[in-house]
């Protein structure tokens, strides 16, 4: 089990530097900050007193170096925008998106599992035929799309509900439900297929042959065994809860790391970025661990493999 | 125990009318939907130097000399009541007796001084002027180069700049020239923690401000203009102008700023709305690297310009809403203004003719473009490219994410995009800082010409307005005629959507003006 967690936790030191890295080259060789902060219309002189404060004007290596040494130590830096701590601006963030993305992800379960399960049960059927086809509908049409219809439904033309911004818990009704609705699509397909695949397998039908009742078919030997890939679906959810909200957030004005993103990208503010990107790496390793650990409980196999 | 009356008013609470009304003041409050508030998360216009910023500045800060933003673009008296020019190095300055800051204290000639000194703006080596940005310092150096201010009375100063300076005057209306109390400079924890709430003397205070989120400003009952006529403003960063748009149908906001043209038609559509807006003090033009090989010869760059049908991109993408300049200068330039300047013509065939004469052979020419960072500007370009394809120029389009990627030096570097705005009556506003021997296209070398750089220089020394006029006419000669470092466009043009029962008026620039005599329902 050590061995485990040991080779996963290296996997995903790497994966982190490896992140980092090509976060720096990319941001710092595609737009200079001096520049695009200071707006097009700053003096020179402007710019180049920027440019020195910030240390730009030193070779790109050296930067890089200068910048890797003070992650290691922990310090992440501050936001060239405004001077302030780069952890401390992020972190101001994070219980905005969360309020958004945990809802969310609820629905997402909420709606798409017993959606999926139930168009597999009633299989080319009507039930089938309609899940399957709003699942698809929610799948293909993008979040910005989506909100704003909701917002011309809901916002303009009803008028029931705020169109943006984060004033309230009515604020956070439709960026919820845009991306509850999208991700629930994405379960439904996934929960139904795998499902379908378990249901025709020959321990359902001994199952069903030696007179189990067909829900205790369903819940005791269908679900659990068609857990494993739902369950990876959902662990890239959970993984995505921090920073999964980018496009949601811009089209309803919500101020949370997902905005955060885009703005500090566009400045190119490196700080923010990676203090984001290594956030979003930390939670996505740890969902995946997280998913890791629970095949071996819901699969008996792999935990003998793993033991 | 929550009774059911009072749960049904906790519902229908967040319906109630925008214009909420306080217990105790009538005034409304309102909120105004933006693209975005600051670029550097500061409230200070030295730091924010930007259209964002220029909105809502005004509103807690005011300049030294205050300018018609509405209907003259002219100064006027504000926090200074007389200017008087001494000599051509000095004016002198009496301020206007009571006026307050938002923390109480009147505002005298040390809290001017401390606003244009080392304080605020220049920066120095100990105190709080240690703490001023290298930034702010380049910048406050670039608008007042040489300054220094003398106080001679609790409500007089001479200001005193290094050489002659024909426009001194006019530069104490310059938008980084706010007044803000010396105590709350030296009273400020850091200047981080000062810029995000600058003590100034606008009508409205700054209440709350939540960086990339919303900026609350409360009325200052004590502004020295009067009650301001609302209790609060509300400016919400909104970036998408679809999101806008619907909170401004749907009745969450008040205004929505940033309207394209496109988009004004179908505002208007909706009865109770209205765009109001229009041409601001900014030129829009395409500059030419003339060290490229295809633009190295005048006559290809003065066929570009001829071949731009500036009539059709303004009345096709514009609705109509803006026009041509007479070159790059401004009619409220009053005496300093060439009222004979011609506009820039559309001629195809003289504009075939001249690339023939070049010898041009189709080589490539490279547009760098941003998506639609200006308003219109990708539509825009695609007009552009269609003119000059007409004239025989093949100029090809290449798409950028952002400026860095637009200026870098290299072969593909031939024509791109650029606004130029003013913030005082003079040439001096904007030509040094553009066109001068320091100005922005000679520092990324992709136009020089010493004769230009000596007529700026001229602008900005000459205290003789008749040679001064003669040194504008020579600058615009070789600019757009003898040696073309640009072809204009139009003049931008900037809408905010708002409720059409709302009786105000838009300012011929990104200023918002909320204070008294601006407001009425």
């Amino acid at each position: 089990m050590l061995r485990f967690l040991g080779f996963r936790l290296l996997r995903a030191a790497v994966t982190i530097v490896l992140v980092v890295s090509f976060a720096f080259v990319v941001l710092r060789l595609s737009g200079d900050p001096a520049q695009i902060i200071m707006g097009a219309d700053a003096p020179p002189e402007a710019i180049v007193a920027f440019r020195r404060a910030w240390g730009l004007e030193e070779p790109l290596w050296r930067q890089y170096l200068r910048y890797f040494g003070a992650i290691v130590s922990g310090d992440l830096g501050r936001s060239m925008r405004d001077g302030r701590d780069a952890i401390a601006l992020v972190a101001e963030r994070i219980p905005a998106t969360l309020a958004l993305t945990i809802p969310a992800l609820l629905i997402k379960l909420g709606l798409g599992i017993p959606a999926g399960i139930t168009a597999a049960l009633h299989r080319n059927s009507l039930i089938d035929r309609a899940v399957m086809m709003l699942a698809v509908a929610g799948f293909t049409v993008p979040s910005f799309v989506l909100g704003l219809l909701l917002v011309l439904l809901f916002a303009v033309q009803l008028g029931w509900l705020p169109s943006g911004g984060q004033e309230g818990w009515r604020h956070a009704v439709l960026p919820i439900v845009t991306m509850g609705i999208g991700g629930a699509a994405v379960l439904a397909r996934f929960t139904r297929s795998a499902m379908l695949e378990v249901l025709g397998q020959p321990y359902i039908r001994t199952a069903s042959a030696k007179g189990v009742p067909w829900r205790a078919v369903v819940w005791g030997h269908a679900l659990p065994n068609a857990a494993i890939p739902t369950v990876t679906i959902i662990g890239f959810m959970v993984g995505s809860l921090i920073a999964g909200a980018v496009v949601v957030e811009s089209v309803f004005s919500w101020p949370g790391v997902g905005r955060l993103l885009v703005v500090a990208v566009a400045n190119r503010d490196l700080a923010v970025v990676q203090c984001i990107l290594l956030l979003v790496a930390a939670t996505m390793v740890t969902a995946n661990l997280v998913v890791d650990l629970l095949y071996g409980a819901l699969d008996p196999r792999l935990r003998q493999r793993t033991a | 125990m929550l009774s059911r009356r009072s749960a049904l008013a906790a519902l229908a609470a967040p319906a109630l009318p925008r214009l909420a009304l306080a217990e105790g003041d009538a005034r409304p409050s309102i909120t105004v939907a933006v693209q975005k508030i600051a670029n550097s998360n500061t409230l200070d216009i030295a730091r924010e130097n930007s259209n964002v910023g220029t909105r809502h500045f005004a509103c807690y800060t005011e300049p030294l000399v205050d300018t018609d933003w509405i209907t003259t673009l002219r100064p006027r008296a504000g926090l200074a009541l007389r200017w008087e020019r001494v000599d051509e190095r000095r004016v002198e300055v009496a301020l206007r007796p009571g006026v307050r800051f938002h923390n109480g204290d009147e505002m005298t000639a040390e809290d001017v001084a401390a606003s244009f000194g080392p304080e605020r703006l220049f920066g120095g080596e100990a105190g709080v002027a240690a703490r001023v940005p290298p930034d702010v310092r380049a910048q406050g150096r670039a608008v007042f180069p040489g300054l220094s201010v003398e106080v001679l009375g609790r409500h007089r100063l001479r200001f005193v700049t290094g050489r002659p300076d024909p426009a001194l005057d006019k530069r104490l209306g310059h938008r980084i020239g706010v007044v803000v109390s010396r105590r709350s400079l030296e009273e400020a924890e850091s200047w981080l923690a000062w810029a995000r709430r600058p003590v100034g003397t606008g009508p409205y205070r700054v209440a709350e401000f939540r960086p990339d989120n919303a900026l609350i400003l409360e009325a200052f009952d004590e502004y020295w203009g009067g009650r301001p006529p609302l209790r609060r403003i509300r400016f919400l960063e909104v970036p998408e102008v679809a999101a806008r748009i619907a909170g401004l149908l749907s009745g969450e906001y008040d205004f929505a700023c940033d309207i394209p043209p496109d988009q004004i038609a179908e505002i208007e559509r909706s009865r109770g709305f209205e765009v109001q807006g229009g041409l601001i003090a900014n030129h829009r033009f395409i500059t030419f690297d003339k060290t490229h090989p295809q633009l190295a010869d005048p006559r290809i760059r003065r066929a570009l310009s001829l071949s731009i049908d500036r009539a059709s991109i303004i009345e096709g993408l514009w609705a109509g809403r803006t026009e041509v300049p007479r070159g790059m200068q401004f009619p409220f330039y009053g005496g300093m203004y060439l009222e004979d300047w011609p506009q820039p013509r559309f001629g195809l065939a003289e504009a075939r003719a001249l690339v023939r004469a070049a010898g041009y052979k189709g080589e490539t020419i490279p547009y760098r473009l941003l998506n639609n960072y200006y308003t219109a500007q990708t539509p825009t370009a695609q007009v552009l490219v269609e003119g000059w394809r007409a004239a025989g120029l093949n100029v090809q389009i290449q798409m950028r994410e952002n400026w860095t990627q637009v200026l870098e030096a290299g072969p593909t570097r031939a024509l791109r995009d650029w606004s130029s705005t003013v913030f005082i009556a003079d040439p001096v506003s904007n030509m040094p800082s553009v066109w001068g021997r320091n100005g922005s296209h000679p520092a990324t070398g992709e136009w020089r010409n010493e004769e230009a750089f000596a007529a700026v220089e001229a602008l900005e020394t000459e205290m003789d307005t008749g040679r001064r006029r003669a040194a504008m006419h020579r600058l615009l000669t070789i600019l757009e005629q003898e040696d073309p470092a640009y072809a204009m466009l139009h003049q931008a043009a900037n809408f905010t959507g708002k409720r059409r029962a709302i009786r105000w008026r838009a300012a011929q620039s990104f200023l918002m003006d909320f204070r008294p005599g601006n407001w009425d329902v």
